[in-house]
């Protein structure tokens, strides 16, 4: 019986069908929004699909996309939905949900490279594929698709051994969205240490041939893409695209634990500072964690874009898929008990809950929730935390595994 | 009754000057504009609200062209974008005054007009959206107060490019639609009979908790950080 279950489950999920639910659903939604536009007071597409179509028409009037107030994005995202304004106005969502269901197959792909059965991968690429989380986001027209595709192809390539096309892929990712910029130094050291040891020091070893090479490419395209965008839409461009993220002071509520006392000290002389402290357990952490799992780097990729939103000063919900997108490919080396493993995700939805509850009452109905906020914050980042020390404790390394196997 | 209507629409488009195409002038009669009554409520709560404008008049001898200018403080902005696609959904005809930042705090602000259109005939109501921006933590938490002063009222006759002033109300000049191309003459009500009282209140931070939540601040994140890097340690590679 139990056999049959299975045999069923699995020609459900075989990838074709798989990747076709995946995108029909979207598909739905997508109409299901243009719908809700239409009809309801509450819109379904997001508040930033209409900043990136006012943006491309702006860029198409060969005037800057910055005009656009809130525009805060790589010009490249304007241009690339300026379709939105010569075919159809849903041509940007329709390529946020294909790059979104090409993620899931990149997903597929890394992780039979990574030593799981076809079986196994459809399942943890259903995770991504069918998950309510990036379907919302993706079909509401929020970009974020396509920096997670670019993050798994650059992984992707990485684990091929095409360190020149991941070197251009890393370096239009952190065009795109400064955040990849904290993978630099695993990426670095696991190319170092691919290479032949040269020095005594792992820090000696930096300086080998590919490295250098794929240096190089990503630094180009970093600073190819930057310079050339600088001329062409000036200030404007440094200062929304990459100031304005590493400068930001938003004191409005999000899911930050510094967010209460930024927005206490805002105006205080130690507004700076404080910046400046909160920026270190971040550091910290994001450079041992480098050290500690750069030969594995979907996990190490994963802690810390983990480590970086939950310690960030500024955090809203679409961040989360940043990590999102890694997790299925940690998952199948977890030797966490599925009991344990869902307790940890009611834990997690638990403290994401404790937020939004007391966001709510200060946002739409005027209670000073204020220190509610704070708690929850402090609170969801102890449960962020107890998370991924579960992970990281719980994380059979490929060695062992190869070992096991052998 | 079609007399009725002939005498009242004479009452209100009496032209003064060339009778030319494009050069009327006219006046508005002072007893139907001393039967308009203004009423303003402020609907919804927390930091996302709706002003809603309505004003009520006897029968009006012709079609009227009616602006609020409602000036608003720091302490709240208007979306000039949800303005434009409200715009394209409900009709809502929002002129802002100056560029309106929407992220910055009530005390980096500058405050605003808004200049609502509305034209009769039909029902003379408006519902625009704002919101309140983050205030100064205050020494005792609680609420920040942000009153909202009474609009001005300016009518003009529909099609008439000038109006004749009907004292004690004035003449200024406005932009003539929400599209912002030229200006024409209104006829600013004064001692307009204004219904409802308008105040708003956010919440606000509270500055003698800064010492604590500093520290409980650093202190739950550099117990977490240690409690990671304590894990990391022990588990990582090195």
């Amino acid at each position: 019986m139990a056999r049959a279950t299975h045999t069923v489950l699995w020609k459900l999920l075989n990838v074709r069908v798989l990747y076709t639910v995946a995108f029909v659903l979207r598909i739905v939604l997508v109409g299901f929004g243009v719908y809700q536009d239409k009809t309801m007071v509450v819109k379904y597409t997001d508040i930033d699909y209409h900043v990136f179509t006012d943006a491309s028409r702006f860029v198409t009037k060969g005037e800057s996309p910055y005009k656009r107030s809130t525009y805060r994005y790589t010009p490249l995202v304007a241009w690339m939905l300026s379709p939105n304004l010569y075919l159809t106005p849903h041509f940007g969502k329709l390529l946020f949900v294909t790059c979104d269901v090409v993620c899931g197959a990149l997903l597929h792909c890394l992780l039979t490279l990574r030593g799981s059965s076809s079986e196994a991968a459809c399942y943890f690429s259903a995770l991504w594929l069918l998950n309510p989380l990036p379907i919302g986001v993706s079909t509401r027209g929020n970009a974020e698709a396509v920096l997670s595709l670019l993050v798994l192809s650059t992984l992707l390539c990485l684990e091929l051994k095409r360190p020149l096309i991941a070197a251009f892929l890393y370096g239009l990712s952190i065009h795109m969205k400064i955040y990849p910029v904290t993978y630099g130094l695993a990426i670095a050291l696991s190319i170092a240490s691919q290479g032949p040891s040269g020095g005594r020091w792992m820090f000696q070893r930096l300086f080998n041939k590919d490295l250098l090479q794929f240096a190089f490419v990503s630094g180009t395209v970093f600073f190819g893409l930057t310079l050339a965008f600088y001329f062409m839409y000036g200030w404007d461009f440094l200062h929304e695209t990459y100031l304005y993220h590493l400068t930001r002071r938003d004191i409005r509520h999000n899911f930050s634990p510094y967010f209460y006392m930024l927005y206490l000290m805002a105006e205080s002389e130690w507004s700076i500072v404080l910046g400046l402290v909160a920026f270190l357990p971040q550091a910290a952490l994001l450079f041992l964690t480098s050290l500690a799992f750069h030969t594995d780097l979907p996990l190490c990729c994963f802690l810390n874009t983990a480590i970086f939103v939950s310690f960030n000063k500024v955090c809203t919900s679409q961040y989360f898929l940043w990590y999102l997108c890694l997790l299925p490919l940690v998952l199948p080396r977890l030797s966490l008990t599925v009991k344990r493993g869902v307790a940890l995700l009611l834990l997690w939805f638990t403290g994401q809950g404790l937020w939004l509850a007391p966001a709510y009452y200060l946002e739409f109905e005027g209670r000073n929730t204020f220190l509610y906020i704070w708690f929850a914050g402090l609170l969801f980042l102890i449960i962020n935390s107890i998370v991924m020390v579960q992970i990281v404790s719980h994380y059979i390394p490929v060695t062992v595994q190869q070992k096991k196997t052998e | 009754m079609l007399f009725l209507y002939f005498f009242l629409t004479v009452l209100c488009i009496i032209p003064h000057g060339a009778s030319q195409k494009g050069s009327v002038s006219c006046g508005l009669a002072s007893t139907w504009l001393e039967s308009v009554v203004l009423s303003i409520n402020i609907v919804k709560e927390g930091f996302h609200r709706e002003l809603v404008f309505e004003i009520r008049h006897d029968h009006a001898p012709c079609d009227v062209q009616v602006l609020l200018v409602q000036g608003l403080p720091s302490g709240v902005y208007i979306d000039q974008y949800q303005l434009a696609s409200l715009r394209e959904d409900t009709g809502l005809q929002v002129l802002l005054d100056s560029a309106v930042d929407v992220e910055d705090p009530a005390y980096a602000s500058s405050g605003f007009s808004a200049m609502v259109y509305l034209s009769s005939p039909g029902l003379l109501q408006a519902v625009v959206p704002f919101h309140g921006r983050y205030h100064r933590p205050s020494t005792s938490g609680g609420w920040e107060q942000v009153p909202i002063s009474s609009p001005r009222l300016l009518l003009r006759p529909e099609h008439c490019k000038t109006v004749t002033p009907t004292p004690p109300h004035k003449v200024v000049e406005a932009p003539c639609t929400v599209h912002n191309e030229s200006l024409c003459s209104w006829l600013e009500i004064e001692g307009l009979q204004v219904l409802g009282f308008v105040s708003l209140e956010f919440p606000v931070g509270d500055f003698t908790l800064a010492a604590p939540v500093c520290a409980g601040t650093a202190l739950v994140t550099m117990l977490c950080c240690a409690f990671l890097l304590r894990t990391i340690w022990k588990h990582g590679t090195f």
